[in-house]
């Protein structure tokens, strides 16, 4: 018997901030432009050299380098849509990036896992995939899967395991960050027309979308570009992330790190809209700050959680939704520092206007998933949630007719408007846990209890059975043409 | 020797947040000033209703409830200072309150310690107070000093040993929750005459004020509000607390309990105006909720939504705030729970721009010392200052020259640029050591080894014993007086 999935709750924002004046953000912008003009970009794909060459891009096939005049990056960039939608497989799960809500997703492609059962940790695999997407389906916060580790008992075509893992066990959008190249994009589309049904839906709502990575310094990954540029093609939103890393793939200062960062995302959203001009893109800047003791990349140092929100800022510049960065501890275990350093920078993400962010339920910089950490960071993220939900002000939420009853040394507990009202107020099912013999229980056992009692309770609505044998069929098919 | 001193690192709000619009804030107004209008607050003070009563408040002497006109509430309010200056025994570390700047205290008033030494569960006590006032000297994110903990080993007068341990032990302003009434406010004011040398200084450069908690729902407490009054005449600070909890002694919905409390400090602050007008005072509404299932009181429900609003209410009446952060509802340090409650808080605090915060430092929502949680908020508190910095754009930090020197697919390691900004680019709070074995260390034990490195190393600047035998003559007589009382 399938679960109904609980109604998705993005974070939307009653009030905003500004964190760059515009005059910075400009600042940002021309320097971004001079780095592609006069720098230029490392790009060793043909395919997509040929379409800069043919676009006015100034090419080097040689060095394999394109620059990138400033009005040909303008142009180029003003067909990519400011908002559009990210379909479900219901469609009150779609996605409609409007500038008005923040959708989240878990974080990716970790490696290890603390097995749900031993709690032994463990290289990751398909069924944590699967067993993670039935997880994130139930809750709330999570309003599109990442799947949340690699399937390693896959090598070859791990990608596509994740991706019928995802499809199979929730009804949420799918975004992969690990599809790459042709061959297996191909494949992923078929796989999405499988999930949407025809070519229309997959079009106007798409069920899946792809995250490709640039590599630091201002340089292109052949087959992420190509798998995108196949994306693009089949109408399915694809979004380009640096991770610059300040001091060691960027200069030592965040303003050069931001626009090393800026420049490589920009010239891999030029390309798309080349190629296809309109296609759905989102602009993702993660900059890291390098250990200088260990070249660590480190995404939550004291200052560093301030970078996401402007990388936030400046997508929205170029008039492009954006993938921020929310969560992502580099704590080894989930504890004080994994919600010391989350909170500040995911409500500030939503009040610059972030549209989606990724991700919750990782540890160890995006490495090693615990189950509960997703459950613990739901928390903290409806915690973010409420807190940008503006303040209720009206007769009601007044109350000063009850107050005038109750009076001074009264109190509220006898009254109608106090047992209407308290239990709307929220709170946290796992803080707020009464312990027997008084007391609250410890949270994250709280935590690994829930994520246990959603694995025997929910069941999300599973695909046809008809899609579930072409999803498997197509696998069959990708895995034997890789064997050959 | 004395240690040398880090300056104060205060926020410093580079960009700002409005959580409530004028329209709403006209609105709290409108309903705090209906609420002193038509319901009133009991004040239990015949020292207070004659002064309301002598300045055209409605009195009923009998219910002990004072009305007030809101042309009578707006015009007493209008002597109040929006900015004042709190001073300190060295005025390097004088607070002036102005707009964009907030400073932080600890936390106060909690009643068991984890010792020191033994690390074992006790009753805190005098020496906690000092040792705590020293720590929280050494830390640049506090900007005054709250006695953390109650001096439960001096009995009735443990708020006066309470605010002599603190200046003993810190050149800081010293603001003290627990002196109540008129006859320790009394020895209070005198104590704060001997550190400033003067009645003068005092007035000008105050190094000492007092925060007095309402009763909930609209009731003033009787020593609270008469120690109150003393502070006033003298020219210290004083602020009023509201603590209504949602749900038992205020209505279950956040507006209404805000403008409930609201009218609890409002009315307090009035009093103060008529009293002694232009005396500086201060607004601070701190929240809660109350468990539907046991009553028991939640600092931090999953809802804690504009928990700062109370800030912009206060600046709405062209107040100063005092601020609530951290108080976190966990039982030890360094857990989940411990962080997850608490790390919005600073942030969000500056954001909005509260003049004064308070408080980093217990656990046991308020009640419990733990040495070393007070440098893990200090951690917390310092990624907000670091996040409302805003970001420096500049031809240097661009560099374009050296992303152009580089080019794609090298690398920054070899570059002056980088080399010169190195340093800089990375700080490390506690969640950043390196331990012996290259991996990074369990950041609570950070905390811990950095407790005990303040206690052996830092040596606050002393009083100069002439006062701190007059502390000491005060606090004598203080004891011989209330104690026989």
């Amino acid at each position: 018997m399938a679960c109904e999935t609980p109604k998705l709750q993005p974070i939307v924002p009653a009030y905003h901030v500004k964190i760059l004046e515009d005059s910075q953000l400009d600042q940002l912008q021309a320097a971004t432009l001079e780095i592609l003009e006069q720098v230029g970009i490392h790009c060793p794909s043909e395919k997509a050299l040929k379409i800069y060459a043919e676009h006015g891009g100034i090419v080097d096939f040689s060095r394999q380098m394109v620059r990138l005049p400033s009005q040909v990056v303008m142009d180029a960039m003003s067909h990519a849509p400011r908002y559009y939608t990210m379909g479900a497989r219901q469609p009150d799960f779609d996605l409609k990036l409007d500038g008005k809500a923040l959708y989240c997703a878990t974080d990716g492609c970790g490696v290890e896992t603390i097995d749900f059962v031993t709690r032994q940790r463990r290289r990751s695999n398909k069924d944590d995939v699967a067993t993670m997407a039935r997880v994130s389906d139930y809750l709330s916060a999570l309003s599109f899967y990442w799947p949340i580790v690699s399937a390693q008992d896959h090598p070859e075509t791990a990608p596509l395991h994740e991706l019928d893992a995802s499809f199979n066990n929730t009804i949420k959008h799918v975004q992969s960050e690990t599809i790459m190249g042709e061959w297996t994009a191909r494949y992923a589309i078929e796989m999405v027309d499988v999930v949407a049904g025809s070519e229309q839906v997959r079009r106007q709502r798409p069920p899946l979308s792809l995250l490709v990575c640039t590599i630091a310094p201002l340089a292109q990954d052949r087959d992420g570009l190509e798998s995108a540029l196949l994306f693009a093609e089949a109408g399915l939103p694809i979004g380009f992330m640096s991770m610059v890393n300040t001091g060691s793939t960027a200069p030592a200062t965040i303003a050069g790190t931001l626009v090393t960062g800026d420049a490589e995302i920009v010239s891999a959203l030029v390309l798309i809209q080349m190629a296809h001009p309109g296609a759905s893109v989102f602009h993702s800047l993660l900059p890291g700050i390098m250990h200088p003791h260990t070249g660590d990349y480190q995404s939550s140092t004291l200052e560093g959680s301030l970078l996401y929100p402007i990388g936030a800022e400046m997508a929205h510049r170029w008039g492009v939704p954006t993938l921020a960065g929310i969560f992502g501890t580099d704590a080894q275990v989930p504890g004080w520092e994994s919600a010391a350093e989350a909170a500040s920078s995911l409500l500030l993400c939503a009040l610059v206007g972030a549209e989606t962010g990724s991700g919750l339920g990782l540890v160890e910089s995006c490495m090693l998933l615990y189950p509960e950490s997703v459950l613990l960071d739901s928390d903290l993220y409806h915690r973010v949630r409420n807190e940008a939900a503006g303040l209720d002000t009206s007769s009601e939420a007044m109350a000063l007719d009850v107050i005038k009853e109750v009076g001074p040394r009264g109190h509220f507990l006898a009254h109608r408007h106090t047992r209407a009202n308290l239990r709307r107020r929220q709170f946290s099912d796992l803080t707020a846990q009464p312990r027997q013999g008084g007391g609250y229980r410890d949270p994250q056992e709280v935590a690994r209890e829930k994520v246990d009692w959603i694995l025997s309770n929910h069941h999300p609505q599973p695909l046809d059975e008809i899609q579930k044998e072409e999803l498997t069929r197509i696998l069959k098919a990708a895995d034997r043409e890789k064997r050959q | 020797m004395p240690t040398q001193y880090p300056p104060l690192e205060p926020l410093r709000t580079s960009y700002r947040l409005k959580f409530l619009t004028d329209e709403q804030l006209d609105s709290l107004q409108k309903a705090t000033l209906e609420i002193l209008e038509k319901t009133g607050v009991r004040f239990p003070s015949q020292k207070a209703l004659s002064i309301f009563a002598d300045h055209g408040a409605q009195v009923d002497w009998e219910s002990q409830i004072v009305r007030m006109r809101p042309d009578f509430v707006l015009k007493a309010l209008s002597t109040i200072p929006r900015f004042f200056r709190m001073g300190a025994r060295n005025p390097a570390y004088d607070l002036q309150l102005e707009e964009g700047v907030t400073y932080f205290t600890t936390d106060g008033c909690g009643v068991e310690t984890i010792d020191f030494d033994t690390r074992e569960r006790r009753p805190s006590c005098k020496a906690d107070v000092g040792t705590m006032a020293k720590i929280s000297d050494y830390l640049p994110s506090i900007g005054f000093i709250w006695p953390m903990v109650s001096a439960q080993d001096h009995g009735v007068t443990a708020p006066l040993h309470e605010i002599e341990a603190a200046w003993n032990n810190s050149v800081k302003h010293v603001q003290s929750e627990t002196v109540m009434g008129e006859i320790p406010c009394r020895y209070a004011v005198e104590m704060s005459a001997i550190i400033s040398g003067s009645q003068e200084e005092m007035r000008r450069r105050p190094p000492f004020s007092l925060v007095v908690c309402t009763i909930a729902p609209l009731v003033q407490d009787t020593a609270g509000i008469e120690g109150a009054l003393i502070l006033a005449e003298a020219g210290l600070p004083v602020g009023f607390l509201a603590m209504p909890t949602l749900g038992t002694t205020a209505p279950a919905t956040l507006a209404g309990a805000f403008a409930m409390g609201d009218a609890e400090i409002i009315s307090a602050a009035v009093l103060m105006q008529l009293h002694a007008p232009g005396a500086p005072v201060f607004h601070s509404l701190m929240q809660a909720w109350a468990d539907p299932r046991s009553g028991g009181y939640i600092s931090y429900s999953l809802d804690s939504r504009t928990r700062y609003a109370p800030v912009e209410m206060a600046h709405h009446w062209g107040m100063a705030s005092l601020g609530a952060c951290y108080g976190t509802d966990a039982h030890e340090p360094g857990t989940w729970q411990g962080a997850g409650e608490v790390a919005l808080d600073p942030f969000l605090a500056g954001l909005v721009g509260a003049d004064i915060v308070t408080g980093l430092g217990l656990s046991e929502t308020y009640t419990l010392l733990y040495p070393e949680q007070i440098i893990m908020d200090d951690d917390l508190y310092q990624r907000a200052r670091y996040q409302l910095m805003g970001l420096e754009v500049n031809e240097e930090t661009l560099a374009l020259d050296t992303v152009h020197a580089v080019g794609p697919g090298g690398h920054y390691l070899g570059q002056r640029h980088t080399r010169n900004h190195f340093r800089e680019s990375l700080v490390r709070g506690i969640t950043h050591q390196i331990g012996k074995d290259g991996k990074y260390r369990e950041p609570r034990q950070v905390a811990i080894e950095k407790i005990e490195w303040i206690r052996k190393n830092h040596q606050p600047e002393p009083l100069e014993t002439e006062k701190q035998a007059e502390l000491r003559r005060i606090l004598a007589a203080a004891d011989k007086e209330i104690r026989k009382g």
